[in-house]
């Protein structure tokens, strides 16, 4: 068994205004040194295929429906469980 | 006109859709996604994507209506499009359109998509109406006034694209409307009510037939349906005469 | 606790020789909440019977006996003052899941509001979330078209800085979680928002309260009863599948919300509005199909109390197969089934030749269904796990539950009333504009959408477009080929019934007639929500009383029954309670939309008027809080001046010569000309002189009822004050508020200013 952890953010220069948002929270709950807050989504996908096999499916998840190239990057680690 | 109205769990503006485009004259109907069947889109002059929130909007707005409608029928829709027959998409539409690669289709059909339609700069949804400004005319806008009123209704919908579509785009003017100030200026918010570039509200692809706008045209088809009808009187909402733009031109084609 | 297996996951429990202390224990350790009371009523039953019960027996028999199922402290006085107000156009009333009134010679409209306190208070945006789904399938087990919902909510100020009791959120924290929860929901679900209200008081510090409320229409032959009743027709589970989420709901409804509260997260469910969707389609075709025999959704109490009063309310019984419910989690055991309140589930009656066609429904729109009985002729229920029998008894002993005569003492307030010396008018007014109980809540209302479905003709919003202030009463126009149409609102003054729940009450009538009529609609039909304390205290029971007294005088003399209702009791912690909040969601009809009024001031030049008649009871008032003056001198309402000057002011209104209209309430006439002002982004100029003699600040901030402002074209003035008995009170002009009490200039404050201030107020502590 394959488990896939990926991390969509979005690039550098993409406005995140969820992420201002939750810093602009935090400041006022008394955090004043949060400069920054970035926002990401993490998904963990199992998949029952071979290791070589997942990966293939995974770069076509990441095409087909969890990125889109104009704003999001993205990291992926594939570990055997 | 037949007019496929596209489905999925979790559209919900399929039902003033189909009551606008009955308005107008042409046969709408209602077409699910789990029911679409090879072959079954040549049928339709027109393929029409409602607004809502499609599978909860997880991933991204647009996204899984997208990656779905492409697995089942990518060969017939391109066909379809380049049939230059009508494909419209309105607020979570929109986002699919763009998800899809179909708009803002600076070139036609892109198999990735070439912009975005990002969380609002005020990061949370809101319901408001806007002042339009029409760039052009086209199918979806020869009849419509230069300025018209019309409601947004949106988490995501900050348009982005890299600054080398945005210039494409704009050189061939495929931007519909844009977001405008009541008194013609600029607008900041929340006249531009979720901080898209250059102001854009609705495009259309570089063939002209592929159209999807933000704001929600068939929510002001009557003009009982604008905020402030007990100020102003109309004969029509403003977001009729997008529907009339494209019988006129129908009906004229079809002749 | 003595347990004996009987089979997996089903154990019998002695309870035949339990002592008063076992039987304590037993409730204890099964969640059952309670009273040694209803526990001895229980050991008696199956003493009867002569054997001992199961755990799912007695969760059962917990379930149907919850305050929340069985209203077992409210019923015998809800049934002295509320139930059965005489009505032309009701239909069902207090009978099923929500109320049905005729709107026209095809159409029913059906709608209720219903409180999700406690779960919204442990988890906001779950609970308000589930709140409005629970609500939506009210309404549509009726077979209705949700069309309309509402969100009244009370909060403690959100720049509350007291101390907070161990497991109590801030109340920031909570109104944004709640927003959040109700936005997410409905705009996902598809179902307009149209009104509501954000109500602030420190005493909600413990205990908020999130109401909610919806509204359907469905053609009158449509119309779906919550009950089976013939034998030999299948019961089908339609929708999301069970799970351990809400197992206890309602128990944990009906209980004192206290520290370990945090620890019960687990009985609050999620919902999921991308279920719930297509579940609103399959419901709706199946019901135009005409296969649906009966319906009811799985709400408080689960599968348990659903099967229960279907079949009860029907007089036939029920054979039930546990092992047929499909489950989100594998290992759960028949008691954890029955009670589970899993969301957006609903629980169809099908006769066997119509199973096909509902199949294929729920295939074309992903939805998953399971037959799990089918009704019986006999009285009983019975329920089997992989076909052992494993619950025996009879429906009326679960369902009909138990009741009390709660004892109940009613306060005297002693009647005084301090008399601060006059304010500076300009500050006072800025002062009260920015109280939270009247600035402008649009952040939180442009979160939902309003606008969705496409019929909403007089927005919760009104004015020009991106100057917008408050409305009275939102309209949906709910039929194509018809321009009759349907107004909405919610109100609530825990102020005032806190000083006097009787008055408390009758006011809240009036101010809905008031929002009603402010629109052009005519009063049609009430739904109740009643959140209250703990019903064990005397005083609060007496409260209870005293309110649903005035709610019962009120409406009987308007001819406007409470067609549905909920009761929120126990929204008590750490020893305090809530202020009696009485919501009332009321429903009005328009018989053109093309009449409707809305609340911005449309032309310079028209003639500004003042409907009905002022008088300087300050009690409850945002004036007297402002400057922390103290009085328990609270308006007095006389219904039958509210029934005959709002007849008066929608026959004006029915001649056209109204352009603008806004009742006068929270924050006085002075808050209501701001109001209009903003929205039409236009001043008035204002003599109050004409009014009654006193002073001039009472004049301005008086909260009295049954009052309207009216802006009138100069052609009509003496038409429509000859009409109201209205007097003229100034003239719309310029762009500030300009307010004279005779030859002395009370204040003058610029349309911007106003809106500054008024807009920034709540904003400034939000998201």
């Amino acid at each position: 068994m394959l488990k896939a952890t990926i991390v969509v953010k979005l690039k550098e220069g993409v406005d995140d205004p969820e992420g201002k948002t939750i810093k602009h929270s935090l400041n006022l709950l008394g955090f004043e040194p949060v400069v920054r807050v970035n926002v990401a989504r993490h998904y963990e996908i199992f998949i029952d295929a071979p290791r070589e096999e997942g990966e293939k499916m995974i770069e076509e998840m990441l095409r087909k429906l969890l990125i889109n190239p104009v704003i999001h990057e993205y990291e992926v680690r594939v570990e055997e469980i | 006109m037949k007019v496929a109205i596209l489905q999925m769990e979790g559209t919900n503006c399929e039902e003033e859709s189909y009551m606008a485009f009955k308005e107008i004259g042409a046969e709408p109907e209602y077409l699910h996604l789990n029911l679409l069947r090879p072959g079954m889109l040549e049928d339709y002059d027109m393929l029409f994507i409602p607004g809502g929130f499609s599978s909860g909007d997880y991933v991204r707005a647009g996204a899984i209506f997208a990656a779905r409608l492409k697995a089942k029928a990518w060969n017939e829709l391109r066909k379809f499009v380049e049939a230059e027959k009508p494909v419209m998409g309105v607020c979570n539409g929109f986002q699919v359109l763009i998800e899809l690669g179909l708009l803002p289709g600076t070139d036609g059909i892109s198999d990735v998509p070439e912009a975005a339609l990002a969380t609002n700069e005020s990061n949370r949804f809101e319901c408001r109406w806007v002042h339009l400004k029409k760039e052009r005319d086209s199918i979806f806008s020869a009849n419509v006034p230069d300025r018209i009123v019309l409601p947004v209704a949106h988490a995501e919908g900050r348009f982005i694209a890299s600054p080398r579509v945005i210039e494409e785009m704009e050189a061939q003017r495929q931007v519909v409307f844009r977001y405008i100030a009541p008194d013609g200026s600029k607008p900041d918010y929340p006249w531009n009510p979720n901080g898209s570039i250059n102001d854009i509200a609705a495009v259309v692809n570089s063939y002209g037939n592929v159209f999807g706008i933000m704001p929600h045209p068939e929510r002001a088809f009557f003009w009982y349906q604008h905020p402030d009808w007990t100020r102003i009187p109309r004969n029509r909402g403003d977001g009729y005469y997008v529907f009339e733009s494209l019988m006129r031109i129908i009906e004229a084609k079809n002749r | 606790m003595k347990l004996r297996k009987i089979t997996d996951g089903v154990y019998e429990v002695s309870i035949l020789n339990a002592t008063e202390e076992e039987l304590e224990e037993i409730n204890e350790t099964m969640g059952l909440a309670l009273s040694i009371e209803e526990m001895k009523k229980m050991q008696e039953f199956f003493r009867e019977m002569g054997r001992e019960p199961t755990d799912l027996e007695i969760h059962a028999i917990a379930q149907g006996w919850s305050e929340h199922c069985s209203y077992k402290s409210s019923k015998p006085v809800l049934r002295k003052y509320i139930f059965g107000i005489p009505s032309e156009h009701a239909m069902i009333v207090m009978q099923d899941d929500a109320g049905v009134v005729e709107f026209d010679d095809e159409y029913a409209y059906v709608f209720k509001i219903e409180s999700h306190n406690h779960p919204s208070a442990v988890e906001p945006y779950g609970g308000a979330a589930t709140g409005v789904g629970g609500i939506i399938r009210d309404v549509l087990n009726m077979g209705a078209k949700p069309m309309a919902l509402v969100d009244p909510l009370f909060f403690a100020p959100p720049n509350y800085d007291g101390k907070l009791n161990p497991g109590i959120k801030h109340p920031r924290f909570l109104l944004n979680g709640v927003v959040a929860g109700i936005r997410d929901y409905g705009n996902r679900v598809g179902i307009p928002t149209v009104a509501g209200m954000t109500y602030f008081h420190e005493d909600y510090v413990n205990n908020i309260l999130v109401n909610a409320g919806c509204l359907g229409v469905v053609r009158k032959d449509k119309i779906v009863r919550s009950m089976v009743d013939a034998p030999g027709i299948k019961l089908v589970m339609v929708g999301g599948r069970t799970g351990r989420d809400g197992i206890h709901g309602v128990n944990f409804a009906s209980k004192v919300l206290s520290e370990k509260s945090e620890e019960e997260k687990q009985a609050v469910q999620l919902g999921n509005p991308i279920l719930k969707e297509p579940l609103i389609h399959v419901v709706l075709e199946a019901n135009d199909m005409g296969i649906v025999y009966g319906m009811k959704d799985l709400g408080g109490g689960g599968l348990g109390s659903v099967v229960g009063e279907m079949c009860h309310a029907g007089g036939v019984g029920a054979e039930v197969h546990l092992d047929r419910v499909l489950l989100k989690e594998p290992n759960m055991a028949p008691w954890e089934i029955w009670v589970s309140e899993s969301q957006e589930r609903m629980l169809l009656a099908v006769k066997e030749e119509n199973l096909p066609a509902l199949e294929k429904l729920c295939k074309k729109w992903d939805v998953e269904m399971s037959v799990i009985g089918e009704s019986i002729s006999e009285r009983r229920l019975r329920i089997y796990w992989h076909g052992e029998k494993i619950l025996d008894m009879p429906l009326e002993f679960i369902t009909a539950g138990v009741e009390y005569d709660r004892p109940f003492k009613i306060k005297k307030v002693e009647r005084v009333q301090e008399l601060p010396p006059e304010p500076k008018y300009h500050n006072v007014f800025l002062r009260i504009l920015s109280d939270f109980n009247v600035a402008s809540k649009e952040w939180i209302i442009r979160q939902y959408d309003h606008e969705v479905q496409g019929r909403t003709v007089i927005k919760p919003m009104q004015g020009i477009i991106g100057f917008e202030s408050h409305g009275d009463a939102s309209i949906i126009k709910p039929v194509h080929s018809s321009w009759k149409g349907i107004a909405i609102t919610t109100v609530a003054n825990p102020h005032i019934a806190k000083l006097d729940p009787y008055m408390g009450a009758l006011y809240t009538v009036d101010e809905a007639v008031r929002n009603l009529v402010a629109v052009g609609a005519r009063p049609s039909s009430l739904s109740d929500g009643l959140n209250f304390g703990n019903p064990e205290r005397e005083e609060i029971m007496g409260e209870f009383v005293e309110s649903c007294r005035g709610l019962g005088d009120a409406a009987r003399v308007l001819g406007t029954p409470y067609v549905s209702g909920n009761v929120s009791f126990y929204n008590e912690a750490f020893g305090k309670n809530i202020p009696p909040t009485v919501v009332l969601m009321a429903v009005g009809i328009i018989d053109d939309i093309r009449a409707a009024v809305s609340s911005d001031f449309k032309r310079d030049g028209n003639h500004i008027y003042l409907v009905g008649s002022t008088a300087p009871d300050m009690g409850g008032s945002v004036y007297y809080r402002v400057l922390g003056a103290k009085s328990t001198v609270v308006p007095e309402v006389n219904i039958n001046k509210t029934k005959e000057l709002s007849e008066k002011l929608l026959k004006a209104m029915s001649r056209g010569l109204v352009r603008a209209c806004h009742d006068i309430s929270h924050g006085g006439l002075a808050v209501a000309l701001a109001e209009m002002s903003m929205g039409g982004d236009v001043g008035a100029e204002i003599d109050v002189g004409a009014m009654q003699h006193m002073r001039s600040d009472f004049k301005l901030f008086s909260e009295s009822p049954t009052r309207w402002i009216c802006e009138v074209s100069p052609e009509h003035g003496e038409e429509f004050a000859s009409l109201t008995g209205a007097v003229r009170i100034g003239t719309v002009s310029g762009d500030s508020l300009r307010i004279r009490d005779g030859a002395r200039w009370l204040f003058n404050v610029s349309v911007e200013k106003m809106r500054t201030v008024w807009r920034g107020a709540l904003r400034a502590h939000l998201g």
